[in-house]
């Protein structure tokens, strides 16, 4: 009986339920308007992946008061409907099917708005269904805008077939002086979290390396580093990470269209063995600025950027105003995009080779992701600097290695700044983060790259509630596409940032580094520094 | 054995004592009247009961009857804490509301559920709301401490003598409320005002339920005149009562002075009440903190007073009880800093401290508007639209909403505004980054101004240099007001620069009487010039709002009057 009584009130709460919820039915007399509807975000003609959770939308027709959405392709039709706040949230499974019928066409949209003289019918617009799937998930950081202080953020990862979100990890969430962490930089190995690393600074601080499920703390600290590991690339079949090492500093304008400006004083790049639990040098040099590494899918070549700082200092001023004068001189900083090679046997690095002079056109590039099919080197280009999620100049470039050919991804590029980018396993897609909605705070950006090497229009990641992103007051940072989700527990990772120890990493001296190279042109004998007593031909620090 | 007895009924019977024990009174008027009355042998419950009658108006003649007078404790306690909550600390709670932004929705509000007790904080955050109006907020508090009180007389079966001990629980909460000061909105933790109470009336409830279910205690009387207390027993209470509040109000005015004075003058800030903060401003003159400072420096930059009467409250800052989301002490920075940028010109750097802020305590609506407003004037439209989608979900933010919101993509609008427009007329004209200057920003920038929008940011950047005493840059920025008679202050400034400048008095004019007055200043100070921060203190009174004043005896190191120990203060000039 006590059953019984369950299963009716459950009736009627579904009954409640399905009542409140507007009816989709597409309304029988309408009139037509011609003007195009007002959609939040903005889907209209883009491409998307046939396993891309619903993009619901929101509807903006201040005399409104009901809406549905007739969805069609591929023989199949989706209805939904939307009260008078106008968001259409649509079936996941009715979306599965229409996306699955439509693979390789177009999908067409009709919305109806009910206004106070009746329905209207607004122009219908369309996007498309690409052949190829995406990776899956994608992992962010959540952080308040790039301020200097920082409390409770996490790494996070989402699967873009559904609306899941789950934190792979968080700091702590109540303030505590012993505590406190902030953590960056999350990396995987191919777009496969088997192998996968982030970073941990201030308390508890380390690199956190997961591998074969197992995580573990290390720390590359020698006299010879610069700080420690920043911006890291697995490499694709070796057991190896290549990291920047950087001093970096960030200033705030004060009148100015940027409000941050983020630049480096100084710069390295290092290899770090994680099977060795061993580091060296793959360049060290006083003059240039190197950062941002990042392998070609064969291993056989790192790709990175450089820049030129001393010929802005006055150098017979102190070390410890280098800083400030860099700043004074922050829109002359600009870098070249390098690569060097290297034979994994060997382990030995080639010669430094010029990719793109973007310093010959008053360029600066940063952030270079190869394709996984290698053909093609995704980078963001702005007026000058490195840190270009804060330079409104910044837009995506692709440089064609078969050809050469380096050009911009105009349809994926808006007037604001689109950086950090990261590649589908299938070089079909790629993730970036833009502040094209409103300047400040990022939002993660999804774009279909053709077998031409042509992007398209790209789209905001679809979220469940569509205002979610002008709701939440953090920045979507270091966006990873990978295949598949993140292996450990966010408990696993909490045991091993606060109950272990930092391993330190044995400083090995690397036989092929290049010391002090004049690493833009590459034109420079080699030096090997010693780097047990950090001794090298020229002050570094 | 139960019995029930209807007031009415009571009332009657009691006044047929009362009518019975008269004329025993008035027929045999007894050398021992007290033992006559006490005579016969009842039970103390009857004994109170009658006492009880006796306090009944029609009972005795006047002065009996004053002597014998109960009143609804519960009542007065509820008239008290309504009046303490409302008119005494509603500013308080009113600016800790601006600090405590709610929204309904739980995704946006899971910074504060994720953190202990986070249901409670949201719950607390969202009673709060109600604080828009002190008076209604203030009703709700005080209903929740009286009805606390209430149910644990009930639930501590607490006898007629101590039921005094009933009231201890919420006066205990008042007097911790005031001993946190500006902290209880500071430290972010402003869901606790309203949750700790709800939390106790919630246990409470609980608690006399379960009596109630078990015991059938009857609960005792909560508007009606107690009947099982004696007339003493009674005035006990309200003793205690009318005590601990004065005591708790004593000790904010004794200790905490500046919480309600601070708190005001914010609000009168989000109201742009520039006159009302003047006023109350000069009404605490001896009262020195930073945020009183600055809101009074806004109020007379938006006024076009600055030069004229900066030094009509003390500038010495007594340190006050405030901490921050760490827990360390601080100088209440975080309550001024974003609305001195943004009232400096610098937007960038108020969106920057709003930001900071928001990183570490979650977003407030004080935050948000203040964002809104820099947004707007930068020309960030979507990030402005953003921020009012969020404030539009808070209670009772229609207001703001309605005025700004309309200035999106409307620079016609925001020119319009006075409030904007005075802003614009500071705004640097160059770019360079904050930490070129000295911190914070409104001071520091102006102090190496070099190009100004207009007169108004001249003027700013003067007083600042006059405010750090730092001549040698006053004078430098003196140039563009040749030949004019410059503000008051302005004028004292040059005068005192005069003997290390000779012949600089003579670009301007309108000191005619200020000449005299500079050396009778001088003359009368002699005396204590050996040691200025001693007499500081005494000697303002007489020479408030004079700028030499402060030259030789304003902002020292150390003064040697203030609301805690001078050791204890870390300010200077800065």
């Amino acid at each position: 009986m006590r059953q019984h009584t369950l299963y009716i009130i459950a009736y009627f709460a579904l009954l409640i339920i399905v009542g409140c919820q507007p009816k989709a039915k597409v309304p029988s007399q309408f009139a037509e308007t011609k003007t195009e509807v007002d959609i939040y975000p903005d889907y209209k003609e883009v491409v998307v992946p046939p396993n891309i959770a619903p993009l619901n939308f929101i509807c903006r027709d201040s005399a409104a008061t009901a809406y549905v959405a007739q969805l069609r392709g591929g023989g199949q039709e989706l209805l939904a409907a939307a009260a008078k706040n106008g968001t259409v949230q649509m079936d996941s499974t009715q979306w599965r099917a229409l996306l699955t019928a439509s693979k390789g066409s177009d999908i067409s949209v009709d919305i109806y708005a009910k206004r106070p003289d009746g329905w209207v019918h607004f122009i219908p617009y369309k996007f498309s269904v690409a052949e190829e799937p995406i990776d899956a998930f994608i992992s962010y950081r959540l952080i308040e805008p790039g301020y200097e202080l920082y409390r409770q953020l996490g790494i996070y990862q989402r699967n873009l077939t559904t609306f899941d979100e789950v934190p792979v990890y968080e700091n702590n969430r109540q303030y505590s002086d012993g505590e406190n962490h902030c953590i960056n930089c999350h990396n995987f190995r191919s777009g496969s979290t088997e192998s996968m690393l982030f970073h941990v600074r201030a308390n508890h601080g380390g690199t956190i390396i997961v591998q074969n499920g197992k995580a573990h703390k290390i720390q590359l600290k020698d006299s010879t580093i610069i700080t420690s590991g920043v911006y890291p690339s697995w490499h694709p079949t070796e057991n190896l990470v290549a990291f920047s090492t950087n001093k970096t500093g960030q200033a705030f304008h004060l009148y100015y269209p940027e409000k941050i400006e983020v630049l480096d004083e100084k710069s390295d790049l290092l290899l770090y063995d994680v099977t060795k639990n061993e580091v060296s040098h793959i360049i060290r040099t006083s003059d240039d600025l190197e950062t941002f590494p990042c392998w070609s899918p064969d291993g056989r070549t790192l790709y990175y950027c450089t820049a030129k700082r001393n010929y802005l200092l006055d150098t017979s001023l102190p070390d410890s105003t280098y800083t400030q004068q860099l700043l004074m001189k922050f829109d002359s900083i600009r870098y070249n995009l390098m690569s060097i090679s290297f034979d994994p046997k060997s382990r030995r690095f080639g010669r430094p080779v010029m990719e793109v002079d973007a310093v010959a056109e008053d360029k600066s590039i940063s952030v270079p992701r190869v394709s996984p099919d290698g053909r093609y080197i995704l980078y963001t280009k702005g007026n000058y600097g490195q840190f270009h999620i804060w330079h409104t100049s910044s837009d995506l470039w692709v440089k064609d290695i078969q050809t050469g050919d380096c050009y911009p991804l105009s349809e994926a590029n808006s007037p604001d700044v689109d950086s950090f980018h990261s590649w589908s396993s299938n070089s079909r897609w790629f993730a970036f983060s833009s502040r094209r909605m409103d300047a400040n705070y990022t939002r993660l950006f999804l774009a279909y790259f053709d077998k031409d090497g042509k992007a398209h229009k790209p789209f905001v990641i679809p979220q469940e509630d569509p205002e979610w992103n002008v709701l939440l007051l953090k920045s979507y940072n270091v966006p990873e596409l990978s295949k598949d989700a993140v292996g450990i527990s966010m408990q696993e990772l909490r045991q091993c940032i606060y109950d272990t120890e930092a391993e330190n990493a044995t400083y090995k001296v690397n036989p092929s580094a290049i010391v002090d190279v004049d690493a833009t042109s590459g034109a420079s004998p080699k030096k090997p520094v010693d780097g047990t007593t950090g001794a090298s031909p020229k002050k570094t620090e | 054995m139960m019995f029930c007895i209807t007031p009415r009924r009571a009332c009657q019977r009691t006044l047929k004592r009362i009518s019975k024990l008269n004329e025993i009174m008035s027929k045999k008027p007894s050398p021992q009247p007290r033992k006559d009355v006490q005579k016969p042998a009842v039970s103390p419950q009857r004994r109170n009961r009658r006492a009880g009658a006796e306090g009944h108006p029609k009972a005795s003649g006047s002065g009996l009857r004053l002597a014998a007078a109960k009143v609804p404790v519960h009542v007065v306690f509820f008239a008290l804490t309504w009046l303490w909550a409302a008119w005494y600390y509603g500013s308080v709670f009113h600016v800790s509301r601006e600090y405590s932004f709610w929204v309904a929705d739980l995704r946006i509000m899971e910074f504060v559920l994720s953190q202990p007790y986070g249901f409670l904080r949201y719950i607390g955050r969202a009673m709060l709301q109600l604080y828009q109006y002190p008076w209604l907020g203030g009703l709700f508090m005080a209903l929740i401490l009286t009805a606390g009180s209430w149910l644990t007389g009930y639930c501590m079966r607490l006898r007629p003598a101590w039921r005094a001990i009933q009231y201890l629980p919420a006066l205990f909460y008042m007097a911790v409320v005031t001993w946190h000061g500006l902290d209880i909105f500071v430290e972010a933790r402003t869901g606790f005002i309203f949750g700790i109470p709800l939390l106790a009336l919630d246990v409470l409830c609980i608690w006399a339920v379960i009596i109630r279910s078990f015991s059938k205690k009857p609960a005792p009387a909560f508007i009606r005149v107690p009947q099982d207390e004696t007339p003493w027993q009674n005035r006990l209470q309200l003793l205690v009562i009318v005590a601990a509040m004065a005591a708790i109000i004593g000790f904010d005015q004794w200790q905490r002075p500046y919480v309600r004075v601070i708190c005001r003058l914010m609000d009168m800030e989000y109201k742009q009440d520039w006159v009302g903060i003047q006023k109350l401003a000069r009404a605490n003159a001896t009262m020195s903190n930073r945020p009183m400072a600055c809101a009074y420096a806004i109020a007379l930059v938006q006024t076009d007073q600055v030069g004229e009467r900066l030094y009509d409250i003390r500038l010495d800052y007594d340190s006050l009880h405030v901490h921050g989301v760490d827990g360390e002490h601080n100088n209440a920075s975080i309550l001024y800093v974003p609305e001195g940028n943004y009232y400096g010109g610098f937007l960038e750097s108020s969106q920057h401290a709003c930001m900071e802020q928001m990183v570490m305590g979650g977003p407030t609506s004080r935050l948000l508007k203040l964002q809104v407003k820099c947004a707007l004037m930068r020309n960030e439209w979507a990030l402005a639209e953003k921020y009012l989608a969020l404030l539009r979900r808070v209670p009772f933010e229609g207001a703001f909403v309605k005025k700004y919101g309309p200035m999106v993509r409307r620079n016609d609008l925001i020119e319009a505004d006075r409030e904007m427009a005075l802003i614009r007329l500071t705004e640097p004209i160059h770019d360079s980054f904050e930490n070129q200057y000295q911190q914070p920003l409104f001071m520091g920038y102006n102090l190496m101004l070099v190009e100004g929008r207009s007169r108004n940011a001249l003027i700013n950047s003067l007083c600042v240099c006059l405010y750090t005493k730092l001549m040698p840059q006053f004078v430098e920025r003196l140039e563009p007001l040749v030949g004019t008679t410059p503000p008051s202050i302005i004028m004292d400034g040059i005068m005192l620069a005069e003997n290390k400048n000779p012949g600089l008095m003579q670009h301007f004019s309108g000191f005619n009487y200020r000449q005299p007055q500079l050396q009778s200043f001088l003359q009368a100070t002699q005396p204590y010039m050996k040691d200025r921060p001693g007499h500081a203190y005494e000697l303002f009174p007489k020479y408030k709002g004079y700028y030499p004043y402060y030259y030789f005896f304003g902002n020292l190191k150390a003064t040697k009057k203030g609301y805690t120990s001078l050791s204890s203060s870390n300010s200077g000039v800065n």
